[in-house]
């Protein structure tokens, strides 16, 4: 169980000094409680202290950095099993597998896809280079596949491949080799080259007990090959380590996981997709497949940004007007919040309504309708500026604005606020709304 | 020093529901465990997929779907060539061409195609309604008739329309009922309550608790059924312990993702893959998060999800 | 004669008809001929259900009518009414099976039903088990006249209510040219007494098919009747021995008898039901077997829509103005007994809008009474703040305010499409039966315009607002017997659950202990339900098992236990809804309170929005804690830590608002005057807890004194 804020607050110097950067030293402690501030942002804490602290504040999940500065990838720190229970932290990663020498076919594939939803770039964040016994061959590949701006997973378990690869991987870089028997010289490789050390084992006991030998050694820089032999065995493993570090808090599993679908489900893209949206929920860290065509990364990209919001802070669409089917400044006006479930269920009927229509999008604080009209984000004066700011009515000759059905009750203000705008209430719900603008463009 | 394991068996479980007649009738839920946790304790009954048509026929808008039901022409050949794909469990008919604004196709009628279908069909039929809950009363209390001794699930007992659901297929009729809600666990547990209340009792009650498409919201989805299943194992709440029914298809085939042209976004590449991956990928979530059952439509996705549900079980 | 011997004989000579009626057709067909009623798979069903018996043939129908025989006791207590009520019908099943065994179509050719199949049982049970069909009644007579008969059926049918006729009532309706048949719910079943068996079949199969009741479990088929079909039986005089015989097996099922026979007839509460006046009848029987009557549609001639809620109507585009400010006006809603009033009378006191020239004023006064078994005079202010929306959605009405500070414009559009006060009215009417018919039984609705009536009248109901407010002041958490849970924010914030007590209300300040109530009783499978504090862990505190049980049934499991009056012991989590977060001040060891309206910082160092961050979602935060703004004048606040006395900020708006009741309830606390002026705001303090503890000591501030908080 995680500290409470108060139990830090205790343990502050309770002199409001701000070196810390906050205004007081209970905004510090509540911060630190959050995972929102480090401990050590404190000067004047004790080492003790702070060593005490810092146990208790630890996730029981490491938090594993690959690559440094502002690129860097950051896997785990998970602290619960369920996202209800509190949030996911760091989302799931995309990999492609690539044969030592099979990049050059692969590549532009992979490249291809790279777009942006909802402020967040999506695109196969790895390349999972695997070593087939030509270090040449694959040390050419990984610096390839380096060249191109993604961190890299190196699958290998020759050392001297490894080494030759390691040089030539760029900062991001993940060395997936260590097993029982090469632990040490792999954790010496990883560790000398700034990598993070992938382990897998032949079962889930041999696999805990090189963690625990690795540990020892004073590697906690890991991550956990969890792919079985089948995809019944992957999924169990997957499931087992992380339940066994978040509810039974057994620190040595308390590792990010690599599933590798490449492995275990090898040739079958459809069953790829399906076992990669299994695992975006349920424990996988990276997920490596055999490819990410466009047709695969839409659904997996939406599920990941689903699945890795944080329940308290919902997701938002920019505001500011969509035109929709074509629509121009003689078109009606609709408007509705920034919380991106709404604005894509509203724009999709609308769209499927085949109606010009300028959607106004304002700032609501990213909540649904009623939220925000109960939080006083959605209001007249709300939109009144919004519809200031950017200038609505010299940019829209329309007077026409259609409102939410569940705000029906903003009407006469809307009226008052927006001289000569006519507003329109709509139906309360969105699967209405296409019969709706029919029947409203036919009155 | 081994990895100590800590399997996670409840002393609860989810109730067994058995849809449709004779050898070819199907179990849902019945587990003691989270979904696929095979390795905590046995799963009896492995996830079910259903094949998801329409009393219009089958989704024509759809890639690839024409050519699967080639040479069918009427509902029950539309039908007979749904079940037989490979990977199906049973047959899922929606209502939608009941819906006053979508051709308001007359009860009887209905109740003829229904009648068809069942006739040449032996997997179990699941009724989806026609999302209108007015017209969803009237009809399944025909529909029920008329499916007599088919032990069908009648889907989409909403709030407003469960009485009449309840009383014609649940109780007059000794069909199965679907308690549908919109991904809210405690709306979901007043609507298993209210039914029960009806007389209706728990084990012939399975639910819809709402659905979306990857990237739509799917996270109340997920929290949904978490809870749902946590409850119903964890605190042993025998008003959530129903099998949950996820219809998928008729979430993913209307996102943009699956059905703008490949000419109107030529990076994005076949929308008849769009559209598989699409369907693929959400039943695969809600499988992952506890549906016992999902309904899809192209029959690439039931093969696959089918391939799927093998491979862990 | 007593009415036991009426029963009796007339059970008696139900008997005697079966007995002759089955040897005639045993002599017919021979004792051996196959007996089976059409379309059905439950044989002669009351014999089925009652005796357990499949009957085949007509030796087994011999056999149970000996066995009905038995069941026809006399010994002179109530058991034995209704026992040979039940035989009574019995009985008269095996008269119309014999009319069967001759022919499966006996009533071919006639206006009379006879026989229901399974299919028409079902047909007619689904919306009797819905409530779609809210009831049926047995009419048996003829009526004093054929009008009245007619008034009667059409007034059955109007409300929804399934229509049986038995005797010279088929032949009045008949004659009238009534419509009759399964569509338009009304059936002529049969001419004489023993077509009710046909009835009574038709109820025992609901039974089996939509309760499951299992055949010979005779107890189990009363009890599903009289909770599960509303039935009820109009019987005109002169009412015969054998059909009063019929009377005691229909109240033995629960179905009470209402009649206008006084000869030789008595009164039984609840049960047998004497009206005089024929033309009660329906109001009578549906008040005696409690059926409730849905309200569909309101009768205005404007639209009624949510669509409306917002519309503001202008000075110029009214017609006229209602000004609770400026004349005596007011909404008041009186519970009443059920006797005193009556259903949907909508009065008019004094000049309507036509009355009035356009854009001119007038003051109305409107008292909504209402009646129910379960009505209580807690629910009053609860309907009566709803009546808010329910007039806002009326098309050219606005309508603001409530008890005698309201305000409503009416629209010219309105008042040209033919809107008067009546509809006012009409519109109350509708939505307080429709939206609270659980507890609402009968709702009658005046409107007074008349000036010099609605000064007095103020007064009254200022009498009610006066009392009402001073029993929520009165109101504990000791002096109540139970508390509510409210689980209506889970949507947002799955794990967290508010426990409502009258001393400290919902966190979003919506939801006080008396709503959380009403909203239980009105919707008993919703979002608030009762929490027991019968088992007390620590009074200081406020911790019970109850509660912690209810929390975490609630919570599915997320939380353990909370205090209800500690803001450092397990306190109570919050969702995102709150009014107000209050925490933990260490420099001046008090807390700082901050509402959602207010943008600025507190002396914490923080703005509401990061409080409320690391405050919501349902998980506890010891030193902080979400609340409503009432919350902050009650004794019960942060009472563990020493109560209000712990407060040493708020913003300015919220300390005006909560000032009078919060110094009321410092001076009684500490005997502190003034206490208000104690706490830092806006205006002194921002950031700075030394300025703060400054500010305090400056205002001697009790906090100064109080243990240290940590």
């Amino acid at each position: 169980m995680a500290l409470k804020g108060l139990d830090i607050f205790k343990l502050t110097p309770k002199t409001n000094c701000k070196d810390c950067g906050n205004p007081t030293c209970m905004a510090f402690a509540m911060k630190v409680a959050q995972g929102a501030v480090a401990l050590d942002k404190c000067p004047h804490m004790s080492d003790d202290v702070k060593a005490q602290l810092g146990d208790a504040t630890a996730p029981p999940m490491k938090k594993i950095e690959v690559g440094s500065g502002d690129d860097k990838f950051t896997l785990g720190g998970e602290t619960v099993l369920f996202r209800h229970d509190k949030t996911f932290v760091s989302k799931n990663l995309y990999a492609v597998a690539v044969c030592e020498n099979g990049i050059d076919e692969k590549l532009p594939e992979i490249l291809k896809v790279d777009y942006d939803r909802l402020g967040e770039r999506m695109y196969v964040e790895f390349l999972y280079v695997m070593y087939r016994g030509d270090a040449a061959k694959f040390a050419e590949t990984v610096q390839k596949a380096a060249a191109e701006g993604r961190g890299i997973i190196l699958e290998v378990t020759d050392e001297e491949a490894a080494k030759a690869a390691l040089a030539v991987a760029g900062d991001r870089v993940i060395l997936s080799g260590a097993n029982a028997s090469n632990y040490a010289a792999f954790s010496k490789l990883a560790t000398d080259a700034k990598a993070v050390l992938g382990v897998s084992g032949a079962s889930l006991d041999e696999l805990y007990d090189t963690v625990t030998a690795l540990e020892k050694l004073g590697n906690k820089n890991l991550i956990l090959d969890v792919a079985g032999e089948t995809v019944k065995e992957t999924f169990a493993n997957a499931v087992q380590i992380r339940r066994a570090a978040l509810k039974d808090n057994d620190r040595t599993f308390g590792y990010p996981s690599l599933v590798n679908l490449h492995k275990v489900a090898h040739g079958d893209a459809h069953l790829q997709t399906a076992l990669a949206a299994l695992f975006t929920l349920k424990y996988g860290s990276i997920i490596v497949m055999d490819g990410v065509s466009y047709a695969q990364a839409l659904p997996l990209y939406g599920l990941r940004q689903n699945i890795y919001t944080d329940p308290q802070k919902p997701m938002k669409v920019e505001p500011g007007i969509y035109t929709l089917n074509g629509a121009d400044e003689n078109s009606v006006c609709v408007t509705t919040v920034d919380f991106a479930l709404t604005y894509f269920v509203v724009s999709g009927e609308l769209e499927r309504s085949g109606v010009p229509l300028n959607l106004l999008i304002s700032d609501a604080g990213g909540y649904s309708v009623l939220t925000a009209w109960a939080a006083g984000k959605l209001s007249a004066n709300s939109i009144a500026k919004f519809f200031k700011e950017q200038e609505i009515e010299s940019k829209i000759k329309s007077r026409t604005l259609v409102i939410p059905g569940k705000v029906a009750v903003l009407k006469g203000e809307i009226e008052e606020k927006l001289p000569g705008w006519t507003v329109v209430v709509a139906p309360n719900e969105a699967v209405e709304l296409v019969k709706f603008f029919k029947e409203f463009v036919k009155a | 020093m081994a990895f100590k394991q800590v399997p996670q068996k409840f002393t609860a479980k989810i109730n067994p529901l058995t849809i449709g007649e004779g050898a070819d009738a199907i179990t849902l839920g019945g587990e003691n465990v989270l979904p696929f946790y095979s390795f905590d304790a046995a799963i009896d009954n492995a996830p079910k997929i259903g094949i998801e048509i329409s009393d219009n026929g089958y989704a024509a808008n759809i890639p690839g779907i024409a050519e699967f039901y080639a040479g069918a022409e009427t509902l029950p050949e539309i039908a007979k060539k749904a079940a037989a794909a490979p990977g199906v469990d049973f047959l899922a008919i929606s209502m939608e061409g009941a819906h006053p604004d979508n051709g308001d196709r007359p009860v009887d009628e209905c109740a003829k195609l229904v009648s068809d279908i069942a006739a040449v069909v032996n997997i179990p039929i699941v009724i989806e309604g026609s999302r209108n809950v007015e017209k969803d009363a009237k009809l399944f209390e025909k529909l029920a008739e008329a499916l007599q001794g088919k032990n069908v699930l009648f889907l989409s007992a909403r709030e407003e329309n469960y009485k009449s659901i309840a009383a014609a297929a649940g109780l007059a009729y000794s069909q199965k009922i679907g308690a549908e809600s919109a991904v809210d666990i405690n709306l979901a547990k007043q609507l298993n309550v209210l039914i029960s209340q009806m007389g209706v009792k728990t084990d012939s009650v399975a639910m819809n608790l709402g659905s979306a498409a990857a990237g739509y919201g799917f996270e109340y989805v997920a929290t949904t059924i978490d809870r749902v299943k946590s409850a119903a194992l964890a605190q042993n709440d025998n008003m959530l312990q129903m099998p949950i029914v996820t219809p998928v298809a008729s979430e993913t085939w209307t996102v943009k993702e699956s059905i703008v042209s490949e000419e109107d976004f030529p990076e994005w590449g076949s929308s008849e893959e769009r559209g598989i991956n699409m369907e693929i990928a959400t039943a695969a979530a809600c499988l992952a998060a506890g549906s016992n059952a999902v309904i899809l439509r192209h029959p690439e996705s039931v093969a696959t999800v089918s391939k799927l549900i093998a491979a862990l079980i | 004669m007593g009415l036991f011997d009426r029963v009796f004989r007339g059970s008696a000579e139900m008997y005697q008809k079966a007995e002759e009626e089955l040897a005639k057709v045993i002599a017919e067909l021979g004792e051996d001929a196959q007996m089976q009623m059409p379309d059905t798979a439950y044989f002669l069903s009351c014999i089925y259900a009652y005796l357990g018996k499949k009957v085949t043939k007509l030796s087994e129908l011999r056999d149970a009518l000996a066995e009905i025989k038995g069941k026809m006791t006399t010994n002179y207590r109530t058991t034995d009414v209704f026992s040979s009520g039940i035989g009574t019908a019995m009985a008269a099943e095996v008269i119309e099976a014999t009319k069967y065994a001759r022919t499966p179509t006996p009533y071919e050719g006639t206006v009379y039903h006879g026989h229901f199949s399974d299919a028409e049982v079902r047909e007619l049970g689904v919306p009797l088990v819905t409530q779609d069909i809210p009831g049926f009644v047995v009419v048996i007579g003829p009526a004093p006249s054929t009008e009245e008969a007619v008034n009667l059926i059409k007034g059955y049918q109007t409300r929804g209510i399934f229509v049986f006729l038995i005797g010279g009532v088929i032949d009045q309706a008949v004659e009238a040219g009534l419509s009759m048949g399964f569509p338009v719910r009304v059936v002529p079943v049969g001419q004489e007494i023993w077509s009710v068996g046909h009835i009574i079949s038709l109820v025992e199969r609901a039974a089996m098919i939509f309760g499951a009741v299992q055949p010979g479990d005779w107890e189990a088929f009363n009890e599903y009747s009289m909770a599960r079909i509303f039935a009820f039986v109009n019987a005109y005089k002169p009412v015969a021995d054998i059909v009063v015989a019929c009377g005691g097996g229909a109240i033995a099922m629960g179905f009470p008898v209402i009649t206008n026979d006084t000869d030789d007839m008595w009164r039984v509460p609840k049960s047998l039901i004497i009206q005089e006046d024929t033309e009660d009848f329906i109001e009578t029987s549906l008040e005696a077997r409690d059926i409730k009557i849905k309200i569909t549609n309101i009768d205005i001639p404007v639209a009624f829509s949510t669509a409306f809620e917002g519309e503001i109507i202008r000075k110029a585009d009214m017609r006229v103005d209602i000004n609770g400010a400026r004349f005596d006006c007011f909404e008041w809603v009186r519970s009443q007994e059920a006797k005193d009033i009556e259903d949907h009378q909508i009065i008019v006191d004094g000049p309507d809008i036509a009355d009035i020239e356009p854009g001119g004023s007038m003051s109305l006064g409107v008292i909504v009474d209402v009646a129910g078994k379960n009505m209580q005079p807690d629910f009053e202010p609860v309907f009566e703040r709803k009546f808010h929306n329910f007039l806002n959605c009326i098309e050219g009405v606005m309508h603001t305010g409530q008890r005698d500070m309201i305000r409503i414009r009416i629209s010219n559009t309105a008042f040209e499409a033919g809107f008067s006060i009546r509809h006012i009215g009409e519109v109350l009417y509708a939505k307080v039966k429709s939206e609270y018919d659980t507890v609402v039984d009968k709702c009658q609705v005046t409107l007074v315009t008349d000036k010099a009536k609605l000064k007095e009248l103020r007064a009254e109901a200022n009498k009610t607002y006066d009392k009402r407010d001073l029993r929520l002041r009165a109101m504990t958490d000791e002096n109540v017997e139970v508390f509510y849970n409210c689980i209506l924010c889970q949507s947002f914030s799955p794990a967290h659950v508010c426990i409502v007590t009258p001393e400290r209300l919902g966190l979003c300040g919506a939801v006080s202990w008396l709503d959380a109530k009403a909203t239980n009783e009105l919707d008993p499978n919703g979002p608030c339900q009762v929490v027991t504090k019968k088992r007390v862990i620590d009074e200081r505190v406020g911790a019970f098992e109850d509660v912690n049980e209810a929390v975490q049934k609630y919570s599915h499991g997320a939380l353990q236990q909370v205090t209800l009056y500690s803001i450092l012991e397990d306190p109570m989590t919050s969702c995102g809804c709150f009014e107000c977060i209050c925490g933990i001040e260490p420099i001046s060891n008090g807390v700082s309170i901050v509402n959602r309206e207010h943008t600025g910082v507190t002396p914490l160092g923080m703005t509401f929005s990061e409080m409320a961050s690391m405050t919501g979602g349902g998980v506890q935060t010891p030193g902080f804690m979400g609340h409503g703004k009432h919350f902050i004048a009650s004794k019960k606040f942060l009472k563990a830590e020493g109560g209000v006395a712990r407060i040493v900020w708020m913003p300015k708006a919220l300390k005006e608002t909560v000032r009078e009741r919060l110094n009321e309830s410092a001076k009684e606390l500490y005997g502190i005057d003034d206490f208000c002026d104690r706490i830092a705001d806006e205006d002194s303090v921002t950031d700075d807890p030394e300025a703060l503890l400054a500010f305090l000591t400056e205002k001697e501030h009790p906090v100064l004194a109080m243990e240290p908080l940590l």
